[in-house]
C-alpha cells in the first residue's frame, strides 16, 4: 500500500482521464436511452465488459468530445463538483438532470495492481444503471435536446480558458432559465467510492413533463 | 489540492455551458435518412 498526493504521477491527469471516457460513455448511454436522438444513430459497442449504445453521427461525437475536453481541466484540478447532462424540452426548460457528483480525495492510498480493475467494476455498475434507468423515469415530451452543465468555482474557470480558445467551444454562465426545475422528484441510481474518486449519480425528473 | 471553500471571497460557485448546441434531431435524421439511401445505393452497384 503506497500514500500519493495527487501530485504523484499526475495523479490528477489520470483521474481526469479515466472520468472523461466514463462520462463520454455515459452521456451517450443517457442520449440513447433517452431517446434524445434516433435510435438509428447508435451502435452496440463493448466497454467496461458490457454492451453500450453509442452514437456514431460525426457531429455529435464530436460535441460531446469537444464538451469533456474543456470539463477535463476541471476534473484535473478536482475543480468539477459536479457535471450534469440536462434534457430539455422544446421551450429549452429541463425535464430531467443526471447530476455526477464527483469528489476527489487530496491524498491517495492505493494499490495499483488492484486499482483500475476495481475502478472499471464500479463504473461498470453506473454503465448499467443508466441502461435500465428509463424503467422509473417518465417518458420524455417529443423534440428534447440536450446540453451539459459543470458546477465549478468562478476562479476555477481560468483553468478552461485556453482549451475554450484550442477548441473554439466557448462556454457561459447559465441563466437561471437552464438550471431552474420546480419540484423536481429525485431518483437515486448509483454511489461509488473508490481510492481515488467519489461519484453519485442521481437524476433530478420535472414532475410535469407535458 | 483539496476543494477550496467557496464561500471565500472572489471564489464562487458558478454554473457553465457550453455556447454551443449540439446538433438538433431534425438535423440528426436528416442525416441519418441521407446514409441509409447512400447505403441502399452501394448494395445495388
Amino acid at each position: 500500500m503506497t500514500t500519493l498526493t495527487r501530485q504523484d504521477l499526475n495523479f490528477g491527469q489520470v483521474v481526469a482521464d479515466i472520468l472523461c471516457e466514463f462520462l463520454e460513455v455515459a452521456i451517450h448511454l443517457i442520449l440513447y436511452v433517452r431517446e434524445v436522438y434516433p435510435s438509428g444513430i447508435f451502435q452496440k459497442k463493448k466497454k467496461y465488459n458490457v454492451p453500450v449504445q453509442m452514437s456514431c453521427h460525426p457531429e455529435l461525437n464530436q460535441y460531446i468530445q469537444d464538451t469533456l475536453h474543456c470539463v477535463k481541466p476541471l476534473i484535473e484540478k478536482n475543480d468539477a463538483e459536479k457535471v450534469v447532462v440536462v434534457i430539455m424540452d422544446k421551450e429549452h426548460h429541463p425535464v430531467e438532470r443526471f447530476v455526477f457528483e464527483i469528489s476527489q480525495p487530496p491524498l491517495l492510498s492505493i494499490s495499483s495492481d488492484t486499482l483500475l480493475s476495481h475502478v472499471e467494476q464500479l463504473l461498470r455498475a453506473f454503465i448499467l444503471k443508466i441502461s435500465v434507468c428509463d424503467a422509473v423515469l417518465n417518458n420524455n415530451p417529443p423534440g428534447c435536446s440536450f446540453t451539459v452543465l459543470v458546477h465549478t468555482r468562478d476562479a476555477a474557470t481560468r483553468n478552461m480558458e485556453k482549451v475554450q480558445v484550442i477548441k473554439d467551444f466557448p462556454w457561459i454562465v447559465a441563466d437561471e432559465q437552464e438550471v431552474h426545475m420546480q419540484e423536481p422528484r429525485l431518483i437515486p441510481l448509483k454511489t461509488m467510492t473508490s481510492d481515488i474518486v467519489k461519484m453519485q449519480l442521481y437524476v433530478e425528473e420535472r414532475a410535469q413533463k407535458t | 489540492p483539496a476543494r477550496r471553500d467557496p464561500s471565500s471571497a472572489g471564489d464562487k460557485k458558478v454554473i457553465l455551458l457550453p455556447c454551443k448546441n449540439p446538433p438538433s434531431r431534425e438535423r440528426v435524421s436528416l442525416w441519418l435518412e441521407a446514409r441509409k439511401q447512400y447505403e441502399c445505393l452501394q448494395k445495388w452497384r
